[in-house]
């Protein structure tokens, strides 16, 4: 055990996760599991969807003894757009019994490209869905086929032209980083995207994630990972293409037109709670994270017969710990944290949590701080967790 | 007690053969701890000893024991009458089997009169096995030779007797059969241990002379220092006189640990147990002196022992520099405890103030860190071992090295020299072939080969201490599935062509990561280490170079590139308590890291001039 100093983070009076105004629903459904994903679903039981809403239904009404308002509603996967026009019709209604959305809310959905028919697309309007998150991830036939995604790169631009018909706020997701992709391919991708002239765009840096097919074949040696110079230079290059076409970044993973960055999502890095439905959906609520039972088989069974599935996990932090993970999670944005309502709120300086590490930091040209704003800088982003480490725990 | 119902004798053997079960049933046959009490090892109450599963320090035992009088096959020595039926006191030491605790075995013969040589029905005669039969021949000790285990399923037992007979040149007629884990034939070794041991010798009349053969500390008590009494007599009150630290106290208290200290009036000729004077350093007390009367004086002193020296040293740096006082009580109290284990300051340019310190071996240094790192809150740097060595200058002086940074200019170097130890192998005859080529590999002089019945031998090789310590015990035993066994004792200094091996992090030299070398493995050491050191140290802003010299020479370089890229892409709801986890572990990690310069080292780094050893 060290003897330093640790910055002692006080409980400010006001709780520093406010009320929750935010409500996540996971659906954990795809077609086919791609080999890169380590997400909660289930591929290929479209069978189980029906049992899956009538859980969802239980849980909703369980957890949520009257109706509630948010300001956004989240509807993530898995694939949501994967269920049938009607399932989708029944998916918001059930929501829509005990959530309602303030007039100026967001409500957003991930999709995938082919899914979105005219008749998935009306149901989605009728519910009032107003944002759509597309997984497209890349334009090169190559990479597709090896990202195992089932859409070409036509299709997803035809698809995203159709559903902004109908719902302006559509943003587009990429991967780069995959196995054989070349700065070049990732700049055309990125120059297609562009095209489409999209109000959001994710880039995802590839992961490998255990567990994964991706992550056993690159252990039998079957996959090479992208080289972690190239890897900078693309992310560097979605950096200066993105901004440069009046996409700018707000996020480490995420970029948007002014005044269509993902509010939802906000809720996240800005720490404040958030209700959440589903399997290996995690809640935070009154300080305390919850995440919910990652089987999805197993949730909707429990759920069904009215028990409660064990948690995942049930997290209550320390004042302290608290305040780290709000730095770790408000570093993410590019704008940073307001240092002064920041230490208002979580009772800690961001700057005391780094300690001694902080000046360094800073010296690194990593992590700057201007007018009251702690921020990291374009060549902190690139090693972020090496900066955010820093912030979670006294050395 | 009358000096004819004494007995004193120690346990030896081999690691795990089973001294210490042997004692508890002894123990429990003669009622010294009741069933009740009992628990397995009862001896080994040392916390390290019961995690372990071994011990490590010698404990004594006074018990009694009801002789009957002999049986009908009761093998007396030659020429001498039965010894009567009655109460004897029989005085115990169960001795520790590692190696690095050997002194401890030397130490115990020498309060006593007989030794029961244990071996394992299966095992059979191993390292120790000799090491410590030669120890008690040596000290001319009646040697009761008893094959242990005989429970066991599967058991070699004439193959062993026969090994007892042509390594050892005991008689194996007179070996005694028994399974200490099952309580068989326990009564045979308790008569013959009356039967067999001689009685201590001494004038009870003479002036008092008594061994001093062990000490330890005591939070409540002080120092504890453990007798053998040889002549006349120690009584409670006595103004006593230690001959060669020459001081003299009061003994406040005395008694014989039965197996827990109980206090008694006196003890005579032979007997064994404990004083109590009032000294509060155990550095007051010298094991192997002689206890004698400050009035009427013992002409001469005993022979006595020596402390062994620390052969082992690695420094000790706190992270925290203000934590420097703190390790310094702890390693005070560490030293109280234990006389063998030494501590000096010392600066590096690299860690700081810290500790150089020594211990006998690499297990004894383990110990010593565990405990630290249990009983101290200090988070510790340490560096990898290294043994001493002995550098005679131009001009004539001789110098010690514990730390290799000290090692003088070559320039002024007459002669380098390093520890050579004996080593004995006992391994299957099929794998000497493979022992021998790794003796050689490791600049090993070849003694001799001894044939132990058709499948065993006994090799015997002089090779530099340094070629042993760390790795050549795992090496033995991968060679020989687990058979082979060795033990060694440092036999002297020998001249060697030997240098220091620097290493450069980003062009400055690392002192706590020098280490000294053999001139003919310099090369292939060096690209093994900054190899090793490539994977222990993280990427940081800029590249780093990692070099190994010789002096000015440099000999082997590895980069570590620039950390371009460390970012999670995604961290959403249910991503960020996984993800604050992962990243405050990665912090708890470099806690453990030295700022060095622009670069930060990891603890396990230091450590790493260990393993990148010999051989890649
Ligand atoms: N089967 C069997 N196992 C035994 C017997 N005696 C001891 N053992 C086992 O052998 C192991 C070592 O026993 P110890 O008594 O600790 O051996 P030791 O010689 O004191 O060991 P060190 O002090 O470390 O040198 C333990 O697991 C004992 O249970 C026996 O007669 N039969
Ligand atoms: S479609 Fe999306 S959620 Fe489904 S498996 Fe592929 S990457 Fe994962
Ligand atoms: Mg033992």
């Amino acid at each position: 055990m060290s003897r330093s100093e640790s910055p002692r983070a006080v409980e400010p009076a006001i709780a520093p996760w406010g009320p929750p105004r935010a409500a996540y629903v996971h659906v954990p459904f795809c077609r086919h599991r791609c080999g890169y994903c380590d997400f909660t679903l289930i591929a290929g039981r479209d069978d189980l969807i029906d049992r899956y809403l009538d859980a969802l239904a239980l849980e909703i009404e369980r957890e949520l003894p009257g109706p509630v308002e948010v300001d956004t509603l989240f509807f993530g996967g898995g694939t949501p757009s994967h269920l049938s026009p009607d399932q989708l019709a029944r998916l918001f209604g059930i929501v829509g019994s005990r959530i309602s959305l303030v007039p100026e809310g967001e409500c957003s959905i991930e999709a995938n490209p082919l899914d979105l028919d005219n008749e998935r697309l009306a149901a989605l309007v009728q519910a009032g869905v107003n944002r759509v998150s597309i997984g497209v991830q890349s334009f090169q036939p190559g990479e597709l086929r090896l990202l195992e995604r089932d859409h070409t790169g036509i299709e997803a631009r035809d698809a995203v032209r159709r559903v902004r018909r109908a719902i302006p706020n559509v943003g587009v997701d990429l991967i780069f980083g995959t196995p054989g992709q070349s700065l070049a391919d990732w700049s055309a991708s990125l120059e297609a995207c562009l095209a489409l002239e999209p109000a959001h765009v994710s880039t995802y840096g590839l992961t490998f994630e255990k567990g994964t097919s991706f992550w056993s074949r690159r252990e039998r040696g079957a996959l090479r990972q992208s080289p972690e110079d190239l890897e900078r230079e693309m992310y560097e290059l979605a950096m200066e293409q993105l901004p440069a076409a009046g996409v700018p970044q707000y996020e480490i993973s995420n970029f948007a037109r002014p005044g269509f960055e993902c509010r939802h999502n906000e809720t996240y890095w800005d720490a404040r709670s958030c209700w959440a439905f589903g399997p290996g959906a995690a809640s935070y609520l009154g300080g305390v994270r919850r995440q919910n039972h990652r089987s999805t088989t197993t949730w909707i069974a429990r759920t069904l017969t009215r028990e409660v599935a064990p948690p995942a996990l049930v997290e209550e932090l320390s004042p302290e710990d608290r305040a780290r993970e709000a730095a770790m999670l408000g570093l993410r944005r590019t704008r940073g944290i307001d240092s002064a309502a920041f230490e208002r709120r979580f009772g800690a300086a961001p700057r005391s949590l780094a300690g001694a590490a902080f000046e360094r930091l800073v010296s690194a040209g990593w992590l700057e701080e201007s007018s009251g704003w702690l921020r990291l800088t374009r060549e902190g982003r690139c090693v972020a967790d090496t900066v955010l480490m820093e912030f979670l725990s006294p050395l | 007690m009358q000096r004819e119902f004494i007995r004193n004798f120690s346990i030896v053997a081999h690691i795990d053969h089973g001294k210490s079960t042997l004692a508890d049933q002894l123990l429990l046959r003669t009622q010294a701890i009741s069933d009740r009490e009992f628990q397995e090892q009862i001896l080994d109450d040392l916390e390290v000893e019961r995690e372990r599963g071994i011990t490590v320090k010698a404990r004594a035992v006074a018990i009694y024991y009801d002789y009957p009088g002999p049986s009908t096959d009761a093998q007396l020595p030659a020429g001498t009458a039965p010894p009567p039926p009655g109460r004897y006191e029989l005085n115990l030491i169960d001795t520790p089997g590692h190696v690095d605790f050997h002194y401890e075995v030397s130490r115990s013969l020498a309060a006593c009169e007989g030794a029961l040589l244990l071996v394992d029905a299966f095992q059979g005669v191993q390292a120790q096995t000799v090491a410590n039969a030669y120890a008690a021949i040596e000290g001319n000790l009646e040697i009761i030779p008893v094959v242990n285990k005989i429970d066991l399923p599967v058991t070699r037992i004439d193959e062993v007797l026969n090994e007892v007979e042509t390594i050892l040149g005991l008689d194996a007629a007179t070996a005694l059969r028994v399974s200490a884990k099952q309580g068989l034939n326990i009564e045979d070794v308790l008569r013959a241990i009356v039967e067999r041991v001689p009685a201590p010798r001494g004038d009870s009349a003479a002036p008092l002379k008594a061994l001093v053969f062990d000490s330890k500390y005591d939070d409540y008590r002080g120092v504890v220092t453990y007798v053998r009494v040889k002549e006349g007599r120690l009584a409670k009150g006595d103004r006593i006189r230690f001959m060669k630290g020459a001081t003299t106290h009061e003994i406040t208290d005395l008694g014989q640990f039965r197996p827990h200290m109980t206090p008694c009036e006196s003890l005579g000729v032979g007997q064994v147990g404990y004083i109590i004077t009032g000294i509060k350093a155990l550095g007051n007390v010298h094991v192997g002196d002689t206890v004698t009367h400050a009035g009427r004086q013992a002409a001469e002193p005993l022979p006595g022992y020596k402390q062994p020296k620390p052969m082992v040293f690695c420094g000790m740096y706190p992270i925290d520099a203000t934590d420097f006082e703190n390790l310094r009580e702890e390693l005070e109290k560490m030293s109280l405890n234990d006389a063998s284990f030494t501590f000096a300051p010392e600066t590096s340019d690299a860690l700081g103030f810290g500790f150089r310190c020594g211990f006998l071996g690499m297990l004894h240094m383990e110990i010593i860190q565990q405990r630290l790192e249990k009983e101290a809150d200090v988070d510790l740097i340490q560096t990898a071992p290294n043994v001493t060595y002995e550098i005679l200058k131009r001009g004539g002086s001789l110098v010690q090295i514990d730390n290799p940074v000290d090692t003088p200019d070559p320039g002024e170097i007459e002669e380098f020299r390093e520890p050579i130890a004996k080593v004995t192998f006992i391994v299957p005859s099929k794998n000497i072939g493979t022992i021998m080529q790794l003796c050689e590999d490791r600049r090993g002089t070849y003694k001799s080969t001894e044939y132990m019945g058709p499948d065993r031998a006994q090799l015997i090789y002089e090779l530099p201490l340094a070629e042993i310590i760390y790795d050549m015990h795992d090496k033995l035993k991968s060679a020989t599935q687990g058979y082979g066994t060795m033990d060694y004792d440092v036999i002297g200094f020998r001249e060697s062509d030997l240098v220091k091996l620097d290493i450069l992090v980003k062009g400055t030299r690392v002192d706590a990561l020098s280490t000294i070398v053999y001139r003919g493995f310099a090369e292939r050491r060096g690209r093994a280490l900054v190899k090793k050191l490539k994977e222990e140290i993280p990427k940081h802003q800029f590249e780093v170079a990692l070099q190994a010299a010789i002096g000015a020479k440099v000999i082997a370089r590895e980069t570590i590139s620039a950390l371009r890229k460390n970012v999670t892409a995604k961290c959403y709801g249910g991503d960020i308590s996984r993800k604050r986890k992962l990243l405050q572990k990665q912090k708890e990690g470099k806690k453990r890291m030295k700022q060095f310069g622009q670069v930060e080292i990891p603890q396990k780094a230091f450590l790493s001039v260990l393993d990148a050893g010999n051989d890649d």
